[in-house]
């Protein structure tokens, strides 16, 4: 059993090492050195644990290839969940030291308290955190991150991204998308209801905002891929960063847009945040941009001055498309900052 | 980037400074540019301030605007590029607003404005690979082919020890007091910065200037703190925890904890001082609080683990902040001239989030045994015995003093301080000021005829009081500071002591150990001269060191 030294250098400059046997992923290795690194499947479903590898050989094993291109291979990219080293591995992680967690993933109860329609098919869900053994109820996450929701007892585990932004009173808000005949989209729908509780494993991921970034920053979001963007957003006007901040967000339909008074009420508190609406298929009193939000994002990246960091999160097929847009305009890889939606 | 503005700075390479993708403090490329050029701007806002001030039309908002502007750029401070961006605007727009005010009143006075040039033209570039461009240009190294190393060190020394000078004037100005001596100062040394100097007896005058503007700053902020809370008295205080919830405030700024301890007095939340908070605790306005109850950790540089422990909210008022750990990094707040990205910051004083967060800490969750520390040995304290402390060393009781204090840091050859305090002899008297006192100030080192041997003066900014000590021993041995028993031993971090070894040096005092390394800005030309000027020493070891103070003639 061969053990190899494994050097991790985060965007912010921070280096961490830890070993790892021939026949362990990096991640498991990093787990068992008391370093959690942002993950979700463990199974290269989901592309959370994405990290470049500068230096060392590997094995890369079965993964999707959604959750890995081509393009990102090509350049060392790797899913750490399923890397298994053949020698010392240096390797540079595409996001700040704050999101690696030194020691374990909470898991702590929370209770619904609040559980509307805001969408067709998209609900927002609250939690209230139960007390932990001090008496306390924090919610302390990055704008950006997701929790994974349990239903106890029924053995329903669902990621999904946080929509408000840390907070001293222990609230976690969720926008979810409903889908058919999935069981925890089914449980929401069917069963769910104020004063339930639900286990919460998080906060996790490594999306979210460039802290030292001072370039505009461009939010596109699909659908529920809304619930990132709307706690970045939300950051941004609780520390009032000066960024110049766009918002893409869209919907087949008008009807289909929600959070649309979140929205006005962010627009008040960060002045500077511009909204764009985007309707694939509107009816004729749409006077929003007509069409995709990558329609709207590459019309903008034309007409560009600065080139803007991008944010993108939504169903995979839209992530695809507006990176490629926001690469062909000249947009370098490390200033496009992804979470994919991927199914369970 | 280019840095050397502190004694951490790399020194792996031939020359020796921070000139990679991130300091040794851990600030980034960009910021570190953005904070070049922010002093760009701030010498072309002087450059005007100073030609107005001179027209009887002053602008202390500009002036004020130069003093925040320039703390932030110390180390430790502020390592947010944002903020940096958002200041470089605003430097811009302050030039603007004093030239239209210097050119009105030249043009009032008959006068034809002059037509100045380099930074009081400068323009912000729109984006940031523009500004990063225009930083390249006016960086601390630049003209170096030109000029050589020691120019760029002599300059270095003058901008660091501005900083210094702008930090303590922003303490000052922080709890309302202002001087148009010290703005007029300040305009002048940044005017001089402007136009890239390069005759070294220039220089050498200008750092005096500053040691000397440093020493009218310093008794501002010594009475702004005195004024504001009372003069320090002897206080024990509690170095171990109490139970109950809690919120560590750390810096220098006493106008914020003042706010805070008001905002907390019904809370049910304890306050604890960090670092160079300690002397807070023997200021009567402030201890008058009950809720401030003690003294948590050490010196900065063990914030990591110290704060990652402490079970509550935390504040930074001032320098010296590191990179907050994920354990604490939604508890941790800024205020002032600090910032860090992704960290909460508290501009307006309302520190609702701060006591939020701290009610949804655990707390101290036990009561522990309690240990105390003996703080608050300003001059005016001092002063009130000297009478006592005079008798003792005419008596022989107190064979000598040695001051032992400054800045902390991470280097291991910083054990020196903790040799030199344990090592003196029992018949020396040690004062102490700074974060350099955590090495040694739980350490009995009990008193000669009632005087504690160990006298902590306060904070860094209270080398004042070492001065006004000093000064009224000499008086009344009816000698010169040199001729007393008294040896300085100096440990430097940062840029305020940059400023306070200059107003030393600009007193005339001599002989100073300064440690535990010398500036990396100070070239071999430049050390041989402040050693043939003002017999400036390096340490060797802490007993040679003492044995040699202890043998000293007279300078």
């Amino acid at each position: 059993m061969n053990i190899h030294a494994i050097e991790l250098t985060t965007r912010d400059g921070n280096q961490l090492r830890f070993d790892c046997t021939d026949d362990q992923n990096l991640l498991e290795a990093a787990v068992n050195a008391h370093i959690v690194l942002p993950a979700q499947c463990g199974q290269g479903n989901c592309g959370t644990c994405y990290a470049e590898i500068t230096h060392g050989d590997f094995t890369l094993g079965k993964h999707n290839p959604s959750a890995l291109s081509l393009e990102d291979k090509e350049k060392g990219g790797t899913l750490l969940c399923c890397t298994f080293p053949h020698s010392d591995l240096h390797i540079s992680l595409p996001f700040n030291h704050d999101r690696i967690l030194i020691g374990e993933i909470k898991s702590r109860n929370a209770e619904i308290i609040a559980i509307e329609t805001v969408g067709e098919n998209t609900l927002r869900l609250e939690l209230q955190l139960a007390a932990d053994e001090d008496g306390n109820s924090v919610a302390e996450f990055e704008p950006g991150q997701f929790m994974e929701l349990e239903v106890p007892e029924r053995g329903i585990k669902r990621a999904y991204s946080l929509s408000n932004t840390g907070n001293w009173e222990g609230r976690l808000e969720f926008l979810i998308r409903l889908q058919p005949g999935g069981l925890f989209s089914t449980w929401l729908k069917e069963q769910a209801a104020i004063g339930q509780t639900l286990l919460v494993h998080g906060p996790k991921g490594a999306f979210g905002l460039y802290e030292s970034g001072l370039r505009p920053r461009w939010f596109v979001a699909g659908g529920t891929g809304l619930a990132p963007m709307l706690s970045m957003l939300r950051r941004m006007a609780e520390f009032q960063e000066p960024h110049p901040a766009r918002l893409y967000f869209g919907a087949n339909r008008a009807e289909d847009l929600f959070c649309l008074t979140e929205l006005k009420t962010l627009q008040a508190e960060l002045p500077q945040l511009q909204v764009i609406y985007c309707v694939w298929k509107p009816d004729e009193s749409w006077e929003g941009f007509r069409g995709t939000p990558v329609d709207a994002l590459t019309k903008d990246l034309a007409a560009a001055t600065v080139i803007p960091d991008i944010y993108l999160c939504g169903p995979p097929a839209l992530i695809d498309a507006a990176e490629a847009t926001a690469r062909a305009h000249g947009v370098p890889h490390k200033q496009i900052l992804i979470e994919r939606f991927l199914p369970a | 980037m280019f840095c050397y503005q502190c004694e951490q700075t790399d020194r792996s390479n031939i020359d020796s400074g921070c000139a990679s993708a991130k300091g040794m403090c851990g600030k980034d490329a960009t910021t570190s540019d953005l904070q070049d050029l922010l002093i760009h701007g701030i010498e072309g806002i002087a450059q005007y301030a100073k030609r107005a001030r001179a027209l009887n039309v002053p602008d202390n908002a500009a002036g004020e605007f130069m003093l925040y502007g320039m703390f932030t750029t110390l180390t430790n401070v502020n390592f947010n590029a944002t903020r940096f961006s958002t200041l470089l605007q605003e430097a811009a727009l302050v030039r603007d607003r004093v030239k239209t005010g210097y050119i009105t009143a030249a043009l009032a006075a008959g006068q034809i404005p002059e037509e100045l040039t380099g930074s009081a033209v400068w323009q912000p570039a729109a984006d940031l690979e523009g500004l990063l461009k225009q930083a390249a240009e006016v960086g601390i190294n630049a003209g170096l082919e030109v000029v050589g190393p020691d120019i760029i060190g002599l300059r270095s020394l003058v901008l660091y020890g501005l900083k210094g000078v702008c930090a303590y004037a922003h303490h000052a100005y922080a709890l309302g007091r202002e001087s148009a001596t010290v703005y007029a100062g300040i305009e002048e040394a940044l005017d001089f910065l402007s136009s890239a100097p390069t005759d070294v007896d220039a220089l050498l005058n200008q750092s005096m200037a500053l040691g000397t503007l440093n020493l009218e700053v310093m008794a501002l902020l010594d009475e702004a703190n005195t004024g504001s809370f009372g003069a320090q008295q002897p206080t024990q205080v509690l170095v171990t925890p109490t139970m109950g919830k809690a919120i560590l405030v750390s810096g220098h700024d006493l106008g914020d904890l003042a706010a805070l301890l008001e905002q907390t007095k019904d809370a049910g939340v304890n306050i604890y001082t960090h670092g160079e908070m300690l002397p807070a605790h023997a200021y009567p306005k402030l201890k008058a609080y009950p809720h401030l109850v003690g003294n948590y950790g050490g010196a900065w540089q063990d914030q990591q683990k110290e704060f990652s422990e402490f079970p509550g909210a935390i504040l930074m008022t001032s320098n010296c902040i590191i990179e907050p750990q994920p354990q604490y990094r939604q508890r941790i707040f800024t205020a002032g001239p600090v910032g860090w990205p992704g960290v909460r910051h508290i501009s307006d004083k309302n520190f609702t989030p701060l006591i939020q967060a701290a009610k949804a800490s655990p707390g101290f969750k036990d009561n522990v045994i309690e240990k105390t520390i003996t703080i608050g040995f300003g001059h005016d304290a001092v002063l009130s015995v000297a009478d006592k402390v005079i008798a003792a060393v005419k008596s022989g009781a107190i064979r000598h003093f040695f001051l032992v204090g400054g800045c902390d840091g991470a280097a291991s050859g910083r054990n020196y301080y903790t040799d030199f305090a344990e090592q003196a002899p029992q018949d020396t008297v040690i004062m102490t000021l700074g974060c350099a006192k955590y090495r040694f100030n739980q350490h009995d080192f009990g008193d000669i005829g009632g005087i504690p041997r160990l006298l902590d003066l306060g904070q860094c900014n209270d080398s004042y009081s070492a001065i006004k000590i000093a000064t009224a021993l000499a008086g009344a041995f009816e000698c010169g500071v040199n001729e007393l028993p008294l040896s300085l031993v100096i440990s430097w971090f940062e840029q305020k002591a940059a400023a306070v070894l200059l107003t030393l040096l600009a007193l005339g005092v001599r002989n100073i150990r300064l440690g535990p390394t010398l500036p990396a800005f100070l070239t071999p030309n430049l050390v041989q001269v402040m050693v043939d000027k003002f017999g400036l020493l390096p340490n060797t070891t802490a007993q040679a060191d003492i044995e040699a103070s202890l043998s000293r003639k007279a300078a």
